[in-house]
C-alpha cells in the first residue's frame, strides 16, 4: 500500500511514536520514560511495516531493534529478566513480514511459536470451570495454561507465516472457539465458572474475532459478531478500538465507516489519561493503516 | 528509592518472632498500653455522603496521624477487576478513591497516586471510564499508573510460602512510601473472600504474571497472597463495604449494603473484622489463617475494634453451598480453608 492511500491518521500517529523512540530503533512504553519496553518496541515496528515506503528506513531499525533482542530459540521475550514471557513473538513475526533481511529471525521465531503449547490435562467431571483443559493454544507465560488473547496473537502470526492450516494453529482457534461465551464474546478465556456466564470483553472479543477471520464460518461466532457490531462504534480508547476495527475490516473486507471519528476522538481524549501506551497507540496506527484487515495489509505492503 | 527495603531487607526469624510476640503481648488482658492493631469499622449510609470526614475520623481512630503521612509519596490500590454497566459493586467505588485521596493529602501526603493492575482486563483505560473512577481521577487531578504495563524489578520473595524464589513488583512501588490497599467488601469463589490482603493482587504486573495472573494461580493462589502482603508491606488498608458484594464474588455476586468502611494499618487485622462484618469466621479463611501470628493477627481479643461494633454492623453475606471456598466457610465440622 503506498503511503497516499493510508488512512489520514496513520502518519498523526506514527509521528507521535516518533517522540517515543530511541535512535536505536527501540521505543518506550511512555513519554518520559527512561528504557525502552519491547512491547512498545515490537508494535511500533509493525506499524511502521505498514506505515508506506516514507517509513522504510525507520521501520527496519525498529525491526532490527526486536531482532536483537530474539533469543537463539527463536523467542522475543518482555525482558531478559523473564524470557518466559514470550508473547511479543507473535508481533514479531507480523512485523519482520515481508522483509528478506529478517527473515530468518521470522523463520526461528515461528519454528518456536510453534513448538509452544499452553499448559494442558485431562478433563474434570467436577471442576466448576466448563473450558475444554486438553485443547491446548498459548499461554501469556510459559507452563501456564492457554488464555484467548495470547492464542489469537499467535494464529495471526502463523497464519501471516502461511502456517494457518497446521495442527497447532487449528487447536489453537478449536481452543478459541471453546472458550466463546455463549451470549457472543470473549474475555481473558474463560467462558463459564460455577454454573455462570463469564462477560465478555471488547479488547479480548475484537482480537479473537480477528483471529477467526478467514478460517471460521461467521455461523459459529454469529452472537460474538453481533456484539462487535453492538461495542464497537462506541470505543474511545486505543486497544479495544483498535482491535474492534481489525476485526470489523476483517470480516467486512471494508473499514468501519465510523473508523475515521473513533480514532480522532481516541486520540483527542489521550490528555485525559496522561498519556497511551506506545503499544496501543501502535495498534491504533495498525488499524487505521488495515482497511481490509491485518493480514490482508501486511499482504498488501509485501 | 524510596522503598529500597524492598531489595535489601528481608525480615529475620528474630524480628518475626518479636512481631508475633508484639500482637501476643497486645492480646494480654491488662496491659499498661495496648499494643494491639487498632481497626476501625465506621458508618457511610452510601456513597452521595461525604466519605472523606469519615475517613479523616477513621484514620485518627487507628492512630494515624499528620506526622506520619507528611511528605509521604502514597499510592491508592483500588479494586478494578472488570466492569459491567450499572454494577458498581464490583470494584471500589470512585467516591472512596477520591475520599482516600483527599484524606491523605489533608493529612500531608506529598503526593498520591492511583494504580491498579486489572487482573482480567488488559484495556485498563477501558475499565477505568467503565467503572466511573476515571472522571474522578480527572476532577481531583490524581495520576494513574497502569500497574500491568509497567516495567518490573524483580525482589526476594520474602514470604516463600509458595514456591516463588522472587517476585517481580511495578517500578512505581520503588518510587512511592506507601501502599493503601483500597479493597472492596466481597466474597469470592476461590478464596471465600476477597479483602484487604487479595487486592494486593492487582499490583502484579500482567506483563510478566498474565491475564489473569496465571503464574500466581499456578504458584498457589492463598500462598501467593501471603508472599506479595509479606514482601510489600502496605501500610494502610480501607476496605469499601458501603455496597459490597455476597454470593459468586468477585463478579457475579449480588450488590450487598453493609454500610461500612473498615480501616486500619495491618492487613490481616482489618481483613479479619471486615470479614466478621460479613458474618465470615476469618479462621475458616486460609489464607488469612495462615497470616495470623506471622503478619498480623485475626483473633478478635488480638485486634483493638473501635468505631461501631461489630454486633451494630453484622450483615451476613450469602455464600453458596456449591462453591467449595464457601462450602468450607459454611461447614461448622471442618478446620479451616478450602
Amino acid at each position: 500500500m503506498s503511503a497516499a492511500l493510508l488512512d489520514p491518521s496513520t502518519p498523526v500517529l506514527l509521528e507521535s511514536l516518533a517522540h517515543r523512540a530511541l535512535p536505536d530503533g527501540s521505543a518506550l512504553a511512555r513519554p518520559g520514560e527512561t528504557e525502552a519496553a519491547m512491547e512498545a518496541t515490537v508494535w511500533r515496528a509493525l506499524a511502521l511495516r505498514l506505515g508506506g515506503a516514507a517509513n522504510a528506513a525507520s521501520s527496519r531499525n525498529a525491526s532490527a531493534a526486536v531482532a536483537r533482542q530474539q533469543a537463539a530459540d527463536g523467542r522475543v521475550s518482555v525482558s531478559d529478566l523473564h524470557p518466559g514471557a514470550y508473547s511479543p513473538t507473535s508481533i514479531a513475526i507480523l512485523a519482520w513480514h515481508g522483509s528478506p533481511e529478517f527473515e530468518d529471525a521470522r523463520r526461528r521465531a515461528v519454528a518456536f511459536l510453534l513448538a509452544q503449547r499452553g499448559d494442558h490435562f485431562p478433563r474434570s467431571a467436577a471442576s466448576p470451570v466448563t473450558v475444554d483443559t486438553e485443547l491446548a493454544g498459548w499461554p501469556w507465560i510459559e507452563r501456564t495454561f492457554s488464555w484467548a488473547e495470547p492464542t489469537a496473537m499467535a494464529l495471526l502470526a502463523l497464519d501471516s507465516a502461511d502456517e494457518g492450516d497446521h495442527p497447532r494453529a487449528r487447536e489453537g482457534r478449536a481452543v478459541l472457539l471453546d472458550r466463546q461465551i455463549a451470549t457472543g464474546g470473549w474475555n481473558y478465556g474463560n467462558s463459564r465458572v460455577f454454573g455462570s456466564d463469564l462477560r465478555p470483553a471488547p479488547e479480548s472479543t475484537g482480537l479473537v474475532l480477528a483471529a477467526l477471520a478467514g478460517h471460521t464460518p461467521a455461523t459459529k461466532v454469529g452472537a460474538s459478531l453481533q456484539y462487535l457490531e453492538a461495542f464497537a462504534p462506541a470505543m474511545r480508547t486505543p486497544l479495544a478500538l483498535g482491535w474492534a476495527l481489525l476485526a470489523w475490516s476483517a470480516w467486512r473486507g471494508a473499514a468501519a465507516p465510523f473508523a475515521a471519528t473513533a480514532i480522532h476522538e481516541t486520540l483527542a481524549r489521550e490528555s485525559r489519561y496522561g498519556s497511551y501506551e506506545s503499544a496501543d497507540l501502535a495498534l491504533l496506527a495498525v488499524a487505521a493503516a488495515a482497511p481490509r484487515g491485518l493480514l490482508a495489509a501486511l499482504r498488501e505492503s509485501a | 528509592m524510596s522503598r529500597d527495603w524492598l531489595v535489601t531487607h528481608r525480615p529475620s526469624r528474630r524480628e518475626l518472632l518479636a512481631a508475633g510476640a508484639i500482637f501476643a503481648t497486645g492480646a494480654l488482658a491488662g496491659c499498661k498500653r495496648d499494643l494491639r492493631p487498632r481497626v476501625c469499622v465506621a458508618r457511610a449510609a452510601s456513597y452521595a455522603v461525604d466519605l472523606e470526614p469519615i475517613l479523616r475520623a477513621a484514620f485518627r481512630e487507628v492512630g494515624l496521624t499528620p506526622g506520619m503521612v507528611s511528605g509521604k509519596r502514597i499510592l491508592l490500590k483500588p479494586n478494578l477487576v472488570e466492569t459491567a454497566s450499572g454494577e458498581g459493586h464490583i470494584n471500589t467505588h470512585p467516591e472512596v478513591v477520591r475520599a482516600a485521596a483527599k484524606a491523605l493529602a489533608a493529612l500531608g501526603a506529598a503526593e498520591v497516586l492511583v494504580g491498579e493492575g486489572p487482573g482480567h482486563r488488559r484495556d485498563t483505560v477501558l475499565v477505568l471510564e467503565e467503572s466511573g473512577l476515571a472522571q474522578i481521577l480527572v476532577d481531583e487531578k490524581l495520576r494513574f499508573v497502569d500497574l500491568n504495563r509497567q516495567r518490573g524489578f524483580a525482589v526476594a520473595n520474602v514470604g516463600r510460602r509458595s514456591g516463588l524464589v522472587r517476585l517481580t513488583l511495578p517500578v512505581v512501588l520503588s518510587e512511592i512510601d506507601w501502599i493503601v490497599s483500597l479493597a472492596k467488601l466481597k466474597t469470592h469463589h476461590w478464596t471465600g473472600a476477597t479483602l484487604a490482603m487479595k487486592n494486593l493482587f492487582g499490583l502484579m504486573p500482567g506483563s510478566y504474571y498474565g491475564w489473569p495472573k496465571n503464574v500466581l494461580h499456578y504458584a498457589g493462589l492463598q500462598e501467593s497472597i501471603l508472599d506479595i502482603n509479606a514482601t510489600v508491606r502496605p501500610q494502610l488498608a480501607i476496605v469499601d463495604g458501603i455496597v459490597g458484594m455476597e454470593g459468586d464474588g468477585p463478579i457475579l455476586g449480588t450488590a450487598k449494603p453493609a454500610g461500612v468502611l473498615v480501616v486500619g494499618t495491618n492487613l490481616p487485622a482489618v481483613d479479619a473484622t471486615a470479614a466478621r462484618v460479613m458474618g465470615i469466621d476469618p479462621a475458616r479463611i486460609r489464607y488469612l489463617a495462615d497470616a495470623a501470628g506471622w503478619l498480623g493477627p485475626i483473633a478478635e481479643d488480638a485486634i483493638h475494634q473501635v468505631g461501631e461494633s461489630l454486633a451494630s454492623v453484622l450483615t451476613p453475606f450469602q455464600l453458596v453451598d456449591r462453591i467449595p471456598a464457601h462450602k468450607a466457610l459454611l461447614d461448622k465440622e471442618s478446620g479451616a480453608g478450602y
